[in-house]
Protein backbone atom coordinates (compact mmCIF):
# COMPACT_ATOMS: atom_id res chain seq x y z
CA UNK A 1 0.00 0.00 0.00
CA UNK A 2 1.55 3.12 -0.91
CA UNK A 3 -0.07 7.09 -0.42
CA UNK A 4 0.99 9.22 -3.24
CA UNK A 5 0.57 13.02 -2.94
CA UNK A 6 -1.37 15.09 -5.68
CA UNK A 7 0.43 18.24 -6.21
CA UNK A 8 -0.57 21.32 -7.73
CA UNK A 9 0.94 21.48 -11.09
CA UNK A 10 -0.07 25.81 -11.03
CA UNK A 11 -0.25 29.22 -8.22
CA UNK A 12 -4.02 29.59 -8.28
CA UNK A 13 -7.34 28.63 -6.95
CA UNK A 14 -9.54 25.66 -6.52
CA UNK A 15 -12.48 26.13 -8.48
CA UNK A 16 -14.46 23.14 -8.50
CA UNK A 17 -13.95 19.57 -6.93
CA UNK A 18 -15.36 16.86 -8.64
CA UNK A 19 -14.55 14.05 -6.17
CA UNK A 20 -15.01 12.36 -2.55
CA UNK A 21 -13.05 11.17 0.00
CA UNK A 22 -13.48 7.52 -0.24
CA UNK A 23 -13.82 7.35 -4.11
CA UNK A 24 -12.55 5.00 -6.39
CA UNK A 25 -10.15 6.87 -9.04
CA UNK A 26 -8.44 5.42 -12.00
CA UNK A 27 -5.57 6.66 -13.31
CA UNK A 28 -6.24 9.80 -15.53
CA UNK A 29 -9.75 10.13 -13.68
CA UNK A 30 -9.97 14.30 -13.35
CA UNK A 31 -10.24 14.67 -9.45
CA UNK A 32 -10.86 18.45 -9.49
CA UNK A 33 -10.06 21.63 -11.60
CA UNK A 34 -7.82 24.39 -10.61
CA UNK A 35 -7.98 28.36 -11.81
CA UNK A 36 -5.01 29.86 -12.96
CA UNK A 37 -4.34 33.08 -15.15
CA UNK A 38 -8.19 32.26 -16.27
CA UNK A 39 -7.31 29.11 -17.15
CA UNK A 40 -9.66 25.74 -15.97
CA UNK A 41 -6.69 23.45 -14.73
CA UNK A 42 -7.54 20.11 -14.61
CA UNK A 43 -6.23 17.71 -11.44
CA UNK A 44 -6.25 13.93 -12.76
CA UNK A 45 -5.15 11.22 -10.41
CA UNK A 46 -1.09 9.48 -11.75
CA UNK A 47 -2.57 6.54 -10.38
CA UNK A 48 -5.67 4.00 -9.25
CA UNK A 49 -6.68 4.02 -6.47
CA UNK A 50 -8.80 5.20 -3.54
CA UNK A 51 -8.76 9.04 -2.76
CA UNK A 52 -8.12 8.77 0.90
CA UNK A 53 -7.69 12.47 1.88
CA UNK A 54 -8.92 15.82 0.02
CA UNK A 55 -6.70 18.96 1.72
CA UNK A 56 -8.33 21.81 0.02
CA UNK A 57 -11.18 23.58 -0.36
CA UNK A 58 -12.95 25.19 -3.46
CA UNK A 59 -11.88 28.78 -3.52
CA UNK A 60 -8.85 28.15 -1.59
CA UNK A 61 -5.52 29.30 -2.73
CA UNK A 62 -2.75 26.62 -4.13
CA UNK A 63 0.67 27.15 -4.76
CA UNK A 64 2.73 25.22 -7.18
CA UNK A 65 3.93 21.49 -5.97
CA UNK A 66 1.31 22.23 -2.70
CA UNK A 67 -0.31 18.85 -1.89
CA UNK A 68 -4.02 18.66 -2.82
CA UNK A 69 -5.08 15.38 -1.97
CA UNK A 70 -3.88 12.06 -1.02
CA UNK A 71 -4.50 9.03 -3.09
CA UNK A 72 -3.47 5.14 -1.64
CA UNK A 73 -3.02 1.96 -3.73
CA UNK B 1 65.92 -6.75 -12.62
CA UNK B 2 64.36 -9.55 -15.13
CA UNK B 3 61.97 -9.46 -17.08
CA UNK B 4 59.62 -11.38 -14.83
CA UNK B 5 60.40 -8.98 -11.79
CA UNK B 6 59.53 -6.39 -14.21
CA UNK B 7 56.21 -7.17 -15.34
CA UNK B 8 55.70 -8.24 -11.77
CA UNK B 9 56.34 -4.84 -10.60
CA UNK B 10 54.07 -2.98 -13.70
CA UNK B 11 51.12 -5.31 -11.84
CA UNK B 12 51.19 -4.45 -8.34
CA UNK B 13 51.27 -0.75 -9.55
CA UNK B 14 48.25 -1.12 -11.87
CA UNK B 15 46.82 -3.18 -8.76
CA UNK B 16 47.29 -0.27 -6.58
CA UNK B 17 46.24 2.16 -8.75
CA UNK B 18 42.97 0.10 -9.47
CA UNK B 19 42.51 -0.16 -5.66
CA UNK B 20 41.14 3.44 -5.72
CA UNK B 21 41.34 4.65 -1.27
CA UNK B 22 41.25 1.38 -0.92
CA UNK B 23 39.11 -1.80 0.82
CA UNK B 24 37.41 0.30 3.53
CA UNK B 25 36.54 3.24 2.13
CA UNK B 26 35.22 1.85 -0.95
CA UNK B 27 32.91 -0.61 1.60
CA UNK B 28 31.31 2.49 2.98
CA UNK B 29 30.39 3.69 0.14
CA UNK B 30 28.63 0.21 -1.22
CA UNK B 31 27.15 0.22 2.16
CA UNK B 32 25.98 3.68 1.62
CA UNK B 33 24.59 2.54 -1.71
CA UNK B 34 26.64 4.81 -3.77
CA UNK B 35 28.78 3.24 -6.67
CA UNK B 36 32.65 4.54 -7.11
CA UNK B 37 34.38 5.89 -10.02
CA UNK B 38 35.47 2.53 -11.66
CA UNK B 39 31.79 0.67 -11.45
CA UNK B 40 30.18 3.89 -12.41
CA UNK B 41 32.46 3.19 -15.46
CA UNK B 42 31.57 -0.41 -15.93
CA UNK B 43 27.62 0.21 -15.75
CA UNK B 44 27.53 2.84 -18.39
CA UNK B 45 29.84 1.31 -20.86
CA UNK B 46 29.88 -1.89 -22.81
CA UNK B 47 31.62 -4.79 -20.81
CA UNK B 48 35.44 -5.08 -21.69
CA UNK B 49 35.74 -2.43 -24.03
CA UNK B 50 37.63 0.29 -21.64
CA UNK B 51 40.77 1.78 -22.59
CA UNK B 52 42.39 4.06 -19.53
CA UNK B 53 44.39 6.50 -20.11
CA UNK B 54 46.68 7.68 -17.17
CA UNK B 55 46.03 5.05 -14.55
CA UNK B 56 49.56 5.56 -13.17
CA UNK B 57 50.01 8.71 -12.58
CA UNK B 58 49.75 10.29 -9.13
CA UNK B 59 50.32 13.25 -7.30
CA UNK B 60 52.85 15.28 -8.82
CA UNK B 61 52.82 18.66 -6.48
CA UNK B 62 53.56 17.27 -2.97
CA UNK B 63 55.89 14.21 -2.58
CA UNK B 64 54.38 12.32 0.26
CA UNK B 65 51.17 12.03 -1.50
CA UNK B 66 52.78 10.66 -4.40
CA UNK B 67 51.79 6.85 -2.54
CA UNK B 68 48.39 8.30 -1.46
CA UNK B 69 47.05 9.38 -5.02
CA UNK B 70 45.97 6.42 -7.33
CA UNK B 71 45.05 7.93 -10.77
CA UNK B 72 45.66 10.90 -8.97
CA UNK B 73 41.72 10.59 -7.83
CA UNK B 74 40.24 11.05 -11.28
CA UNK B 75 39.63 7.83 -13.78
CA UNK B 76 39.88 8.79 -17.18
CA UNK B 77 39.85 6.95 -20.44
CA UNK B 78 37.53 5.94 -23.45
CA UNK B 79 35.59 3.04 -23.85
CA UNK B 80 32.32 1.97 -26.11
CA UNK B 81 28.37 3.03 -25.00
CA UNK B 82 26.00 1.04 -26.67
CA UNK B 83 28.56 0.17 -29.48
CA UNK B 84 29.56 3.50 -30.16
CA UNK B 85 33.07 5.37 -29.29
CA UNK B 86 33.31 8.10 -25.49
CA UNK B 87 35.50 9.63 -23.33
CA UNK B 88 34.53 9.34 -19.92
CA UNK B 89 36.00 11.44 -16.50
CA UNK B 90 35.19 9.47 -13.40
CA UNK B 91 36.28 11.33 -10.04
CA UNK B 92 37.64 8.66 -7.59
CA UNK B 93 36.03 10.49 -3.97
CA UNK B 94 38.05 8.50 -2.05
CA UNK B 95 41.13 9.22 -3.46
CA UNK B 96 41.64 13.14 -1.31
CA UNK B 97 38.10 13.39 -2.65
CA UNK B 98 38.96 13.67 -6.12
CA UNK B 99 40.27 17.00 -5.42
CA UNK B 100 41.90 18.18 -8.94
CA UNK B 101 45.63 19.11 -9.26
CA UNK B 102 48.16 19.18 -11.72
CA UNK B 103 48.46 15.40 -13.25
CA UNK B 104 44.57 15.02 -13.16
CA UNK B 105 43.69 18.39 -14.66
CA UNK B 106 46.23 17.36 -17.98
CA UNK B 107 44.27 13.63 -17.72
CA UNK B 108 40.77 15.81 -17.94
CA UNK B 109 42.58 18.20 -20.71
CA UNK B 110 43.02 14.79 -23.12
CA UNK B 111 40.51 13.06 -22.63
CA UNK B 112 38.88 16.26 -23.36
CA UNK B 113 40.73 17.37 -26.52
CA UNK B 114 40.99 13.68 -27.97
CA UNK B 115 36.92 13.95 -27.83
CA UNK B 116 36.53 17.01 -29.64
CA UNK B 117 39.22 16.66 -31.83
CA UNK B 118 38.33 12.62 -32.76
CA UNK B 119 34.61 13.49 -32.98
CA UNK B 120 32.52 11.59 -30.11
CA UNK B 121 30.75 12.44 -26.59
CA UNK B 122 32.41 13.11 -23.55
CA UNK B 123 30.72 11.94 -20.70
CA UNK B 124 31.71 13.20 -16.73
CA UNK B 125 30.57 11.51 -13.59
CA UNK B 126 31.08 14.63 -11.08
CA UNK B 127 32.02 14.36 -7.63
CA UNK B 128 35.09 16.49 -6.30
CA UNK B 129 35.87 18.34 -3.56
CA UNK B 130 37.33 20.97 -5.70
CA UNK B 131 40.91 21.96 -5.86
CA UNK B 132 43.39 20.08 -3.93
CA UNK B 133 45.04 21.95 -1.00
CA UNK B 134 47.77 22.67 -0.30
CA UNK B 135 48.63 22.32 -4.10
CA UNK B 136 47.07 25.11 -5.52
CA UNK B 137 48.15 27.32 -2.66
CA UNK B 138 50.36 30.40 -3.06
CA UNK B 139 51.72 31.78 -6.25
CA UNK B 140 53.54 28.87 -7.22
CA UNK B 141 50.89 26.47 -6.35
CA UNK B 142 48.82 28.44 -8.52
CA UNK B 143 51.21 29.22 -11.29
CA UNK B 144 52.05 25.56 -11.50
CA UNK B 145 48.76 24.24 -11.68
CA UNK B 146 46.25 26.72 -12.83
CA UNK B 147 45.71 28.51 -16.39
CA UNK B 148 47.95 26.42 -18.67
CA UNK B 149 44.93 25.95 -21.36
CA UNK B 150 43.77 29.08 -22.56
CA UNK B 151 40.63 26.85 -24.19
CA UNK B 152 39.79 24.88 -21.21
CA UNK B 153 36.20 26.45 -20.74
CA UNK B 154 35.29 27.17 -24.05
CA UNK B 155 32.44 24.43 -25.35
CA UNK B 156 32.65 24.64 -28.95
CA UNK B 157 29.68 21.87 -29.10
CA UNK B 158 32.20 19.38 -31.77
CA UNK B 159 30.46 16.42 -29.56
CA UNK B 160 27.66 16.15 -27.10
CA UNK B 161 28.82 16.12 -23.25
CA UNK B 162 27.14 15.36 -20.48
CA UNK B 163 27.45 15.30 -16.86
CA UNK B 164 25.79 13.59 -13.63
CA UNK B 165 26.04 15.17 -10.48
CA UNK B 166 26.83 12.41 -8.06
CA UNK B 167 28.43 13.59 -4.89
CA UNK B 168 29.38 16.84 -3.80
CA UNK B 169 30.62 18.75 -6.94
CA UNK B 170 32.67 22.16 -6.22
CA UNK B 171 34.92 23.14 -8.49
CA UNK B 172 35.81 21.03 -12.05
CA UNK B 173 32.84 18.94 -11.24
CA UNK B 174 30.46 21.44 -11.09
CA UNK B 175 32.11 23.50 -14.36
CA UNK B 176 31.81 21.03 -16.53
CA UNK B 177 28.54 20.16 -15.36
CA UNK B 178 27.46 23.51 -16.43
CA UNK B 179 29.03 23.19 -19.54
CA UNK B 180 27.34 20.12 -20.73
CA UNK B 181 24.90 19.98 -23.14
CA UNK B 182 22.71 17.35 -20.61
CA UNK B 183 23.03 16.93 -17.02
CA UNK B 184 21.62 14.65 -14.49
CA UNK B 185 21.49 15.36 -10.22
CA UNK B 186 21.53 12.08 -7.92
CA UNK B 187 19.16 13.17 -4.99
CA UNK B 188 21.39 14.12 -2.49
CA UNK B 189 23.92 14.75 -3.99
CA UNK B 190 25.17 18.80 -4.04
CA UNK B 191 26.60 21.17 -6.99
CA UNK B 192 28.07 24.58 -6.20
CA UNK B 193 30.95 27.08 -6.22
CA UNK B 194 32.28 26.09 -3.08
CA UNK B 195 31.15 23.83 -0.17
CA UNK B 196 28.27 24.52 2.99
CA UNK B 197 31.21 24.67 5.18
CA UNK B 198 33.65 26.88 3.24
CA UNK B 199 30.58 28.86 2.60
CA UNK B 200 29.28 29.03 6.30
CA UNK B 201 32.59 29.93 6.99
CA UNK B 202 33.15 32.75 4.71
CA UNK B 203 29.44 34.44 5.71
CA UNK B 204 29.40 33.54 9.04
CA UNK B 205 25.88 31.87 8.86
CA UNK B 206 24.67 28.63 8.97
CA UNK B 207 24.15 27.22 4.75
CA UNK B 208 22.54 24.00 4.46
CA UNK B 209 24.00 21.53 1.59
CA UNK B 210 20.60 21.12 0.08
CA UNK B 211 19.83 25.00 0.37
CA UNK B 212 23.05 25.85 -1.55
CA UNK B 213 22.93 23.39 -4.45
CA UNK B 214 20.27 20.59 -4.20
CA UNK B 215 18.93 18.51 -6.14
CA UNK B 216 15.62 20.66 -6.02
CA UNK B 217 17.54 24.07 -6.04
CA UNK B 218 19.18 23.29 -9.27
CA UNK B 219 15.71 21.41 -11.54
CA UNK B 220 13.70 24.13 -10.21
CA UNK B 221 15.47 27.22 -9.88
CA UNK B 222 18.41 27.33 -11.12
CA UNK B 223 17.86 25.13 -13.94
CA UNK B 224 21.67 24.18 -14.14
CA UNK B 225 20.35 19.89 -14.62
CA UNK B 226 18.10 18.77 -16.81
CA UNK B 227 16.70 15.64 -14.83
CA UNK B 228 17.10 13.95 -11.35
CA UNK B 229 17.74 10.27 -10.30
CA UNK B 230 17.21 8.65 -7.10
CA UNK B 231 20.24 6.42 -7.81
CA UNK B 232 23.69 6.83 -9.34
CA UNK B 233 22.46 3.72 -11.79
CA UNK B 234 19.56 5.65 -12.84
CA UNK B 235 21.53 8.57 -13.50
CA UNK B 236 23.88 6.66 -15.46
CA UNK B 237 20.83 4.98 -17.79
CA UNK B 238 19.45 8.50 -17.96
CA UNK B 239 22.83 9.42 -19.49
CA UNK B 240 22.70 6.82 -22.00
CA UNK B 241 19.50 7.45 -23.11
CA UNK B 242 20.34 10.62 -24.07
CA UNK B 243 23.32 9.84 -26.05
CA UNK B 244 20.85 7.49 -28.01
CA UNK B 245 18.74 10.68 -29.42
CA UNK B 246 22.44 12.19 -30.07
CA UNK B 247 25.04 11.83 -32.71
CA UNK B 248 28.80 11.28 -32.12
CA UNK B 249 29.64 14.58 -33.21
CA UNK B 250 28.54 18.05 -34.78
CA UNK B 251 29.58 16.62 -38.20
CA UNK B 252 27.26 13.63 -37.88
CA UNK B 253 23.29 12.87 -38.66
CA UNK B 254 21.55 11.63 -35.20
CA UNK B 255 21.14 7.61 -35.11
CA UNK B 256 18.08 6.47 -36.39
CA UNK B 257 16.00 4.10 -34.58
CA UNK B 258 13.31 1.57 -35.44
CA UNK B 259 9.35 3.24 -34.99
CA UNK B 260 7.88 1.68 -32.31
CA UNK B 261 4.52 -0.94 -33.49
CA UNK B 262 1.52 1.29 -32.78
CA UNK B 263 3.32 4.37 -33.33
CA UNK B 264 0.55 5.40 -36.36
CA UNK B 265 -2.42 3.76 -34.65
CA UNK B 266 -5.14 5.96 -33.51
CA UNK B 267 -4.04 9.53 -34.15
CA UNK B 268 -7.39 10.57 -33.35
CA UNK B 269 -7.02 9.79 -29.50
CA UNK B 270 -5.02 13.57 -29.87
CA UNK B 271 -8.71 15.14 -30.14
CA UNK B 272 -9.58 13.78 -26.63
CA UNK B 273 -6.52 15.21 -25.07
CA UNK B 274 -7.17 18.83 -26.60
CA UNK B 275 -10.36 20.43 -24.47
CA UNK B 276 -13.12 21.75 -26.53
CA UNK B 277 -13.12 25.03 -24.00
CA UNK B 278 -10.44 27.00 -24.62
CA UNK B 279 -10.38 27.79 -21.41
CA UNK B 280 -9.35 24.44 -20.30
CA UNK B 281 -5.89 23.62 -19.68
CA UNK B 282 -4.20 20.55 -20.95
CA UNK B 283 -0.52 18.72 -20.60
CA UNK B 284 1.21 18.96 -23.64
CA UNK B 285 3.14 16.09 -23.00
CA UNK B 286 0.00 13.99 -23.39
CA UNK B 287 -0.19 15.77 -27.09
CA UNK B 288 3.38 14.93 -28.20
CA UNK B 289 3.11 11.58 -26.88
CA UNK B 290 0.37 11.36 -29.44
CA UNK B 291 2.73 13.01 -32.10
CA UNK B 292 5.77 11.38 -31.66
CA UNK B 293 7.21 7.98 -32.36
CA UNK B 294 5.42 5.37 -29.18
CA UNK B 295 7.16 6.28 -26.23
CA UNK B 296 9.99 8.39 -27.65
CA UNK B 297 9.76 11.61 -25.65
CA UNK B 298 13.17 12.30 -23.36
CA UNK B 299 11.93 15.35 -21.34
CA UNK B 300 14.31 18.20 -20.48
CA UNK B 301 14.02 19.82 -17.31
CA UNK B 302 10.46 19.14 -16.42
CA UNK B 303 10.60 21.18 -13.38
CA UNK B 304 12.08 24.28 -14.97
CA UNK B 305 10.16 27.02 -16.43
CA UNK B 306 7.43 24.70 -16.61
CA UNK B 307 5.21 27.15 -18.83
CA UNK B 308 7.62 25.15 -21.83
CA UNK B 309 8.16 22.11 -22.35
CA UNK B 310 11.35 20.82 -24.02
CA UNK B 311 12.37 17.24 -25.22
CA UNK B 312 13.68 15.15 -27.67
CA UNK B 313 11.78 12.22 -29.37
CA UNK B 314 11.38 10.50 -32.98
CA UNK B 315 9.51 11.09 -35.51
CA UNK B 316 9.45 8.20 -37.87
CA UNK B 317 12.44 6.99 -36.31
CA UNK B 318 14.47 10.45 -36.34
CA UNK B 319 15.45 12.82 -33.46
CA UNK B 320 13.49 15.99 -33.17
CA UNK B 321 13.16 18.72 -30.75
CA UNK B 322 9.74 19.89 -29.28
CA UNK B 323 9.48 22.88 -28.06
CA UNK B 324 5.83 23.21 -26.65
CA UNK B 325 3.53 25.99 -25.01
CA UNK B 326 2.26 24.16 -21.92
CA UNK B 327 -0.81 25.65 -20.39
CA UNK B 328 -0.63 24.04 -17.59
CA UNK B 329 1.68 26.74 -16.42
CA UNK B 330 1.12 30.07 -16.51
CA UNK B 331 -1.83 29.43 -19.13
CA UNK B 332 1.14 29.15 -21.55
CA UNK B 333 2.85 32.34 -21.13
CA UNK B 334 6.48 32.48 -21.41
CA UNK B 335 8.22 33.84 -18.59
CA UNK B 336 11.82 33.96 -18.15
CA UNK B 337 12.56 30.87 -17.17
CA UNK B 338 10.74 29.18 -20.24
CA UNK B 339 12.41 31.72 -22.63
CA UNK B 340 16.10 30.39 -20.82
CA UNK B 341 14.88 26.62 -21.06
CA UNK B 342 13.70 26.73 -25.29
CA UNK B 343 17.07 28.97 -26.18
CA UNK B 344 19.26 26.31 -24.70
CA UNK B 345 17.52 23.72 -26.19
CA UNK B 346 17.32 25.34 -29.55
CA UNK B 347 20.93 25.83 -28.94
CA UNK B 348 21.58 22.50 -28.21
CA UNK B 349 19.60 20.54 -31.17
CA UNK B 350 20.95 23.37 -33.63
CA UNK B 351 24.44 22.31 -32.78
CA UNK B 352 23.83 18.67 -33.70
CA UNK B 353 21.48 18.70 -36.68
CA UNK B 354 18.19 18.01 -34.64
CA UNK B 355 15.29 19.67 -36.23
CA UNK B 356 13.21 21.71 -33.91
CA UNK B 357 9.03 20.84 -33.55
CA UNK B 358 7.38 24.26 -32.14
CA UNK B 359 3.65 23.40 -30.74
CA UNK B 360 2.07 26.88 -29.96
CA UNK B 361 -0.41 27.70 -27.31
CA UNK B 362 0.91 30.75 -25.28
CA UNK B 363 -1.07 34.39 -24.73
CA UNK B 364 1.91 36.05 -24.48
CA UNK B 365 4.83 36.71 -22.32
CA UNK B 366 4.52 37.18 -18.47
CA UNK B 367 4.54 40.52 -17.23
CA UNK B 368 5.59 41.97 -14.43
CA UNK B 369 8.11 43.40 -11.52
CA UNK B 370 9.29 39.78 -11.29
CA UNK B 371 10.16 39.35 -14.87
CA UNK B 372 11.64 42.79 -15.20
CA UNK B 373 13.95 42.09 -12.41
CA UNK B 374 15.38 39.26 -14.28
CA UNK B 375 15.84 41.16 -17.73
CA UNK B 376 12.68 39.02 -18.98
CA UNK B 377 13.28 41.70 -22.25
CA UNK B 378 16.60 40.45 -22.58
CA UNK B 379 15.45 37.11 -22.25
CA UNK B 380 12.94 37.10 -24.72
CA UNK B 381 15.66 38.97 -27.66
CA UNK B 382 18.03 35.80 -26.55
CA UNK B 383 15.58 33.16 -27.46
CA UNK B 384 14.44 35.49 -30.27
CA UNK B 385 18.54 35.74 -31.37
CA UNK B 386 18.75 31.56 -31.39
CA UNK B 387 15.45 30.82 -32.96
CA UNK B 388 16.44 32.78 -36.07
CA UNK B 389 19.79 31.81 -36.15
CA UNK B 390 18.52 28.16 -36.35
CA UNK B 391 19.91 26.51 -39.68
CA UNK B 392 18.28 22.83 -38.85
CA UNK B 393 14.97 22.55 -40.17
CA UNK B 394 12.12 24.23 -37.84
CA UNK B 395 8.62 23.28 -38.50
CA UNK B 396 5.91 25.17 -36.09
CA UNK B 397 2.22 23.92 -35.47
CA UNK B 398 -0.12 26.72 -34.36
CA UNK B 399 -2.82 24.62 -31.86
CA UNK B 400 -4.43 27.18 -29.81
CA UNK B 401 -3.68 30.88 -29.04
CA UNK B 402 -0.54 32.68 -30.16
CA UNK B 403 -0.66 36.33 -29.47
CA UNK B 404 1.88 39.25 -29.64
CA UNK B 405 5.95 38.96 -29.89
CA UNK B 406 5.51 35.37 -28.65
CA UNK B 407 3.77 34.19 -31.92
CA UNK B 408 7.14 35.10 -33.18
CA UNK B 409 9.24 33.62 -30.96
CA UNK B 410 7.19 30.22 -31.42
CA UNK B 411 7.79 30.46 -35.19
CA UNK B 412 4.95 32.64 -36.40
CA UNK B 413 5.89 34.66 -39.51
CA UNK B 414 9.18 33.10 -41.24
CA UNK B 415 10.52 32.31 -37.87
CA UNK B 416 10.12 28.79 -38.97
CA UNK B 417 10.29 26.93 -41.98
CA UNK B 418 6.75 25.81 -42.28
CA UNK B 419 3.86 26.87 -39.95
CA UNK B 420 0.56 24.73 -39.82
CA UNK B 421 -2.50 25.80 -37.74
CA UNK B 422 -5.08 23.41 -35.86
CA UNK B 423 -8.90 25.06 -36.38
CA UNK B 424 -8.41 26.06 -32.70
CA UNK B 425 -6.07 28.38 -33.62
CA UNK B 426 -6.68 32.29 -32.53
CA UNK B 427 -3.62 34.73 -33.42
CA UNK B 428 -3.74 38.37 -32.88
CA UNK B 429 -1.60 40.47 -31.05
CA UNK B 430 -2.97 40.22 -28.02
CA UNK B 431 -6.59 40.05 -26.43
CA UNK B 432 -9.00 42.22 -27.38
CA UNK B 433 -9.91 43.79 -24.13
CA UNK B 434 -6.02 44.73 -23.44
CA UNK B 435 -5.65 46.19 -27.16
CA UNK B 436 -8.74 48.48 -25.30
CA UNK B 437 -7.68 49.34 -22.90
CA UNK B 438 -4.67 50.84 -24.61
CA UNK B 439 -6.40 52.69 -26.97
CA UNK B 440 -9.05 54.22 -24.44
CA UNK B 441 -6.43 54.89 -22.10
CA UNK B 442 -6.50 58.38 -20.18
CA UNK B 443 -10.10 59.07 -22.09
CA UNK B 444 -13.18 58.98 -20.43
CA UNK B 445 -14.26 56.28 -22.93
CA UNK B 446 -18.28 55.31 -21.86
CA UNK B 447 -18.87 51.00 -21.67
CA UNK B 448 -20.69 51.55 -24.99
CA UNK B 449 -17.60 53.59 -26.83
CA UNK B 450 -15.41 50.78 -25.21
CA UNK B 451 -17.39 47.71 -26.60
CA UNK B 452 -17.83 49.52 -29.88
CA UNK B 453 -13.89 49.49 -29.97
CA UNK B 454 -13.41 45.82 -29.05
CA UNK B 455 -15.77 44.71 -31.17
CA UNK B 456 -13.42 46.07 -34.04
CA UNK B 457 -10.23 44.47 -31.85
CA UNK B 458 -12.02 40.84 -32.13
CA UNK B 459 -11.09 41.10 -35.62
CA UNK B 460 -11.09 37.84 -37.77
CA UNK B 461 -8.33 36.05 -35.64
CA UNK B 462 -8.87 32.48 -36.87
CA UNK B 463 -6.25 30.47 -38.60
CA UNK B 464 -8.13 31.06 -41.80
CA UNK B 465 -7.26 34.67 -41.61
CA UNK B 466 -3.91 33.64 -41.30
CA UNK B 467 -4.00 31.06 -44.22
CA UNK B 468 -5.68 33.62 -46.45
CA UNK B 469 -2.72 35.81 -46.61
CA UNK B 470 -0.74 32.64 -46.49
CA UNK B 471 0.64 33.69 -42.98
CA UNK B 472 0.23 29.39 -42.50
CA UNK B 473 1.73 27.38 -44.98
CA UNK B 474 -1.58 24.98 -44.11
CA UNK B 475 -5.07 23.98 -42.02
CA UNK B 476 -4.33 20.92 -40.54
CA UNK B 477 -6.75 18.82 -38.20
CA UNK B 478 -4.80 17.71 -35.19
CA UNK B 479 -5.41 14.02 -35.88
CA UNK B 480 -3.32 14.58 -39.17
CA UNK B 481 0.04 16.41 -37.23
CA UNK B 482 1.91 13.25 -36.80
CA UNK B 483 1.35 12.74 -40.81
CA UNK B 484 2.19 16.84 -41.69
CA UNK B 485 5.37 16.60 -39.23
CA UNK B 486 6.86 13.69 -41.15
CA UNK B 487 6.05 14.83 -44.48
CA UNK B 488 7.53 18.41 -43.87
CA UNK B 489 10.68 16.69 -42.18
CA UNK B 490 11.20 15.10 -45.51
CA UNK B 491 10.88 17.97 -47.32
CA UNK B 492 13.19 20.11 -45.16
CA UNK B 493 15.87 17.69 -45.15
CA UNK B 494 19.32 19.67 -45.62
CA UNK B 495 19.81 18.15 -48.64
CA UNK B 496 22.83 19.89 -49.64
CA UNK B 497 24.78 19.32 -46.71
CA UNK B 498 24.00 15.92 -45.93
CA UNK B 499 21.54 17.08 -42.81
CA UNK B 500 24.21 18.56 -41.30
CA UNK B 501 23.77 22.06 -40.43
CA UNK B 502 25.50 25.26 -40.35
CA UNK B 503 26.39 25.46 -36.36
CA UNK B 504 26.13 29.08 -35.92
CA UNK B 505 25.90 28.75 -31.98
CA UNK B 506 27.51 26.35 -31.57
CA UNK B 507 30.07 28.75 -28.93
CA UNK B 508 27.22 30.30 -27.35
CA UNK B 509 27.26 30.86 -23.27
CA UNK B 510 25.51 26.99 -21.71
CA UNK B 511 24.31 29.87 -18.97
CA UNK B 512 22.80 33.18 -19.38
Amino acid sequence: MATIEVLSEVIGSVWKIEKSEGDTVAEGEQIMILESMKMEIPVEAPSAGTLVEIKVVPEESVDEDQVLCLIEN
Amino acid sequence: MSFEDMLSDLKAREDKALAMGGPARLAKREAAGLLNARSRIDTFIDEGSWVETGLLAVSSMVAEDRDKTPADGKVAGFAKCDGRMVGVVANDFTTKGASSSATNMKKIGHVKRVATERGFPLVFFGESSGARMPDNMGAKGMGANLGHDPQQYVRNRASPWASAVLGQCYGSSAWYTCLADFAVIRKGAIMAVASPGLASFAIGQEVEAEDLGGWKLHSEVSGLVDRVAETDEEAIEVIKTFLSYMPSNCNELPPEAPVPAGSDDNPERILDILPESRKRGYDVRKIINCIADLDSFFEFKPRFGRTVVTGLARLDGKTVGFIASNPMGKAGALDVAGCEKATRFTVMCDSFNIPLVLLVDTPGFVIGIEGEKQKAPGKIMNFMQALQMCTVPKLSVITRKTYGQAYLNMGGGRNSDDVAAWPTAEISFMDPTYATEIVTWGQDASEERKQEIMDQMQKDNSAYGLAEIYGVQAVISPADTRRYLIQQLEIHQLRLSGGIGEHRMCFWPTTF
